[in-house]
């Protein structure tokens, strides 16, 4: 399989050739390359559009999930704004730096449909603070295009947290890149109080798809249930992030190799949840059966368990990760974080299990945004799925450890 | 009849309890000393909740409607 290797600060990202967003990506990322593959864009009444991204079910990309069609027709009002999050702050993610690296004018694609269609004349445009390459492959692309919308572009804090979506409103305000509290949705009172479609860089690819091929064209492959493609990162392999696009249906035993299916694998990035080894070894990539298996997609991260290590040993390891990225304001979240990071520590040295329940009953729901509950989420998981180890653990054994002794 | 319950406005909560000493029926504190909110605020308890909501020294505790579902 083809693919184009960008390096990224220390990384090497390889970003592999794909069925649709990831096409022709050899081609480089010029506006002449792109146009020989992709339509300029027509623009669509703001109910067309809607109607559009109801027959493909877009949902956002960023790991909430929430269905697309519902934002657009909600952020539809007087100075309505568009904002483009390429900000990315979850560190295991490179599927928007991929596609802004190798499809930067899809993404500028999808946000000019919607501009049009909800009337704004100017784009917001959110770049990563941590990976210069992108900023300036968007920053080019932005360059060549002439007609269409004003992009204005501002540039996030490299923080997991910064990218949340009232953290971006912040940033565009001038304030700290930080969460608040949202008394009311973005779409409905967002930048400067106006009505805004806030979404990620892949759900605008996946809008201009759809604007360019149509519902049928869009629905060519992928489920019925559960049409055209999505971005995964897959992480964890010595060679470091590779970035892949997969139709929904596509068999995992297709995506990941055989030592990854029979790992422990974390599903939808340090906010997402452990499945068991194997899990995926008969499933597909689709929402509703990642869901049905008790993980969520997110923002398309995958990482099987690296041999040797230990899903609870690990999850410890990100448990302190996030609690030393969190923004601090939140008294629950600055205090509670630490001291489940606390308890985790415990809990892989084999004590404290009531401790890691009592707390993550405690922390869901009470922060300006999801960082505690995408935490707790994680522990939860782990609880769910690795019950056996964990009693090795209080044992004083690691049968992971053990594993790795033998290897 | 519409249906209140309590939020709280976290990054401006700074443990002060005040909410807790007006409404214990409703809030209990946590071991850092900042509210644990239960469900919906009965039309009995309107009256104190809105003192409480009045009382937070950071304006940090809002009654909202309900949201439908």
């Amino acid at each position: 399989m083809s693919a184009v290797v960008v390096a990224l600060g220390r990384r090497r990202l390889r970003i592999a050739e794909g069925p649709r967003l990831l096409a022709g990506i050899a081609d480089g990322p010029s506006l002449e390359a792109h146009r020989r593959q992709w339509p300029a864009v027509r623009a669509v009444p703001l109910e067309q559009l809607a109607t559009l991204a109801e027959g493909m079910q877009l949902r956002g990309r960023g790991g909430a999930g929430f269905p697309f069609a519902t934002k657009l027709r909600t952020a539809a009002g007087r100075g309505a704004v568009v904002v483009v999050n390429v900000s990315e702050g979850e560190p295991a993610s490179f599927k928007d730096a991929a596609l802004a690296l190798v499809r930067p004018h899809l993404i500028l694609d999808g946000a000019e449909l919607a501009a049009s269609a909800l009337g704004a004349r100017t784009v917001h445009v959110v770049l990563p603070g941590e990976h210069a390459a992108v900023r300036e492959s968007l920053l080019a692309a932005i360059a060549e295009r002439d007609g269409g919308p004003a992009f204005r572009t501002h540039v996030a804090d490299q923080r997991f947290v910064a990218g949340q979506a009232r953290a971006v409103l912040e940033l565009m305000a001038g304030r700290p890149n930080l969460p608040v509290t949202s008394w009311q949705p973005e779409a409905v009172a967002g930048h400067r109080g106006k009505p805004t479609l806030l979404s990620n860089a892949e759900t605008y690819a996946q809008l201009a798809a759809a604007g360019a091929l149509g519902s049928d064209g869009f629905a060519a492959i992928g489920l019925a249930s559960e049409p055209g493609t999505t971005l995964l990162t897959l992480n964890g392999e010595s060679e470091g992030p590779v970035v892949r696009e997969a139709a929904f249906g596509t068999p995992w035993s297709m995506i990941l190799a055989p030592e990854a299916l029979n790992a422990p694998i974390l599903v939808g990035g340090f906010h997402g949840a452990w499945l068991q080894a194997g899990a995926l070894s008969r499933s597909e990539v689709s929402r509703a059966e990642l869901l049905r298996l008790g993980a969520n997609i997110g923002a398309g991260i995958v990482l099987p368990l690296a041999v040797g290590a230990c899903p609870v040993d690990e999850t410890a390891r990100v448990v302190r990760y996030l609690a030393g990225e969190s923004a601090g304001r939140c008294g629950p979240c600055l205090n509670g974080l630490p001291a489940l990071a606390d308890a985790m520590d415990a809990l892989a040295d084999g004590s404290g299990r009531e401790r890691v329940a009592e707390l993550t009953g405690l922390l869901p729901g009470r922060g300006a945004c999801a960082h505690p509950d995408g935490t707790v989420r994680l522990v939860a998981s782990l609880l769910r799925s690795f019950e056996p180890e964990l009693d090795l653990h209080a044992a004083g054994r690691c049968g992971f450890a053990i594993l790795r002794r033998s290897a | 009849m519409s249906t209140h319950r309590l939020r709280v406005d976290w990054p401006n909560c700074k443990a002060r309890g005040l909410c807790f000493e007006l409404l214990p029926e409703l809030v209990s504190l946590d071991e850092w000393g900042y509210p644990v909110v239960a469900g919906e605020v009965t039309a009995e308890l309107l009256r104190d909740a809105r003192a409480a909501v009045r009382a937070c020294p950071h304006l940090a505790l809002r009654l909202v409607p309900t949201p439908p579902g």
